[in-house]
């Protein structure tokens, strides 16, 4: 048997031998299917761990943010808390003539006062008050039903210069003022006022 | 059904019955060669990103099917098994079976061998190429795989003659 011969009859042995490939094909394409849902579950699973670390990143930078408040502005936010949001009897000069006096006489510009006062913000009352045993003029402004507490104090150095803050709290110094401002929209205020102050 | 897919299905999955009638033979097993080309395909089907447009797609499965099986043989011996004997065989079916199961008592390199060169009409390179093994490797083989080939035809023939 040369070579030839014995190749053809090996061919039509194994050709004669042929197995229905259908049912290794239904499950090769269910092998497919089934892993482009793994793969898509994967893909799933994988964007909601994505989202749920970003999600905690900025919770976290916006806890940071709120923690990050010097001192001084959480002691103003305890000040404001009890004497505006709740009230605890304190004895307030009402007259702006004399609020701006006692502002002279703690080194702050009373053209600061008034300045303040042109922003839009009402003057409402005034008073001296030690936070982080440091003395500060204790100004309340309001508008639109909501109140304000300012706290103003000659330059310190305590602070940069740009208004900076988080929540219901914005802080700036000036040439001429250290302020710290505590309310709803503390930082619109702030904002407004170191362009004056 | 994505393209992917759909190219897959006109690219690899004509090669189904051909990978099955040379798996069949190399695990003499018809239940392993099934789980053994149905791996294959899965392993082609990962691949298939990889898979070059244009190039040999039956050399390209046909080398997946060789080293899934070479893998799984290492995994576990296999044990040398025929496949079930073909009773009531009519007249022209019985030189059939003959030869394989003079195929079939062949060491699994010249069975490969003559599979792909003979069977499936690869060049001695395209099978050099699938087995990863030097082209004179797969003519040396082919060459002893004839010649014992012709060999277990003899006795077969004569206890036909019996």
């Amino acid at each position: 048997m040369t070579d030839d011969e014995l190749d053809q009859r090996l061919r039509e042995g194994v050709l004669a031998d042929e197995a229905d490939p259908s049912r290794v094909a239904a499950a090769v394409r269910a092998g497919i299917q089934a892993r482009r849902v793994h793969v898509r579950g994967w893909v799933v699973a994988a964007a909601a761990i994505i989202a749920m670390i970003a999600a905690s990143a900025l919770s976290y930078r916006a806890f940071r943010s709120e923690q990050a408040i010097p001192p001084l502005c959480s002691a103003a936010v305890q000040d404001h808390q009890r004497e505006i949001i709740q009230g605890e009897p304190r004895e307030w000069l009402t007259d702006p003539a004399a609020i701006r006096s006692l502002a002279q006489k703690q080194g702050v510009p009373a053209s600061a006062i008034a300045a303040l006062g042109s922003t839009g913000y009402r003057l409402e009352r005034g008073r001296l008050c030690l936070l982080q045993k440091q003395i500060f003029l204790h100004l309340v402004f309001s508008k639109d039903a909501h109140e304000y507490s300012v706290y103003l104090r000659p330059p310190s150095g305590l602070f940069s210069g740009a208004v900076q803050g988080a929540g219901q709290t914005a802080y700036f110094e000036t040439a001429r003022v250290t302020a710290v401002f505590v309310g709803a929209d503390a930082q619109e205020f702030a904002r407004v006022s170191a362009k004056l102050l | 059904m994505r393209a992917e897919q759909q190219e897959f299905e006109r690219l690899a999955m004509p090669h189904l019955a051909a990978l099955l009638r040379v798996a069949r033979r190399m695990t003499l097993d018809p239940s392993r060669a099934e789980d053994l080309v149905q791996e294959t395909m899965l392993l082609a089907w990962r691949g298939f990103r990889g898979f070059k447009a244009g190039t040999n797609a039956r050399a390209w499965l046909f080398r997946i099917l060789v080293n899934a099986f070479r893998g799984e043989s290492r995994k576990a011996s296999i044990a040398a098994r025929y496949l079930p004997p073909e009773d009531r065989l009519l007249p022209g079916q019985q030189a059939a079976a003959e030869i394989r199961e003079a195929l079939d008592a062949l060491p699994i390199d010249q069975r490969t061998v003559l599979l792909l060169c003979v069977v499936e009409g690869f060049t001695s390179r395209e099978a050099a190429e699938i087995l990863d093994v030097p082209i004179g490797t797969v003519m040396s083989r082919l060459s002893r795989a004839r010649q014992e080939l012709r060999q277990n035809l003899r006795p077969l023939a004569k206890e036909a003659y019996r």
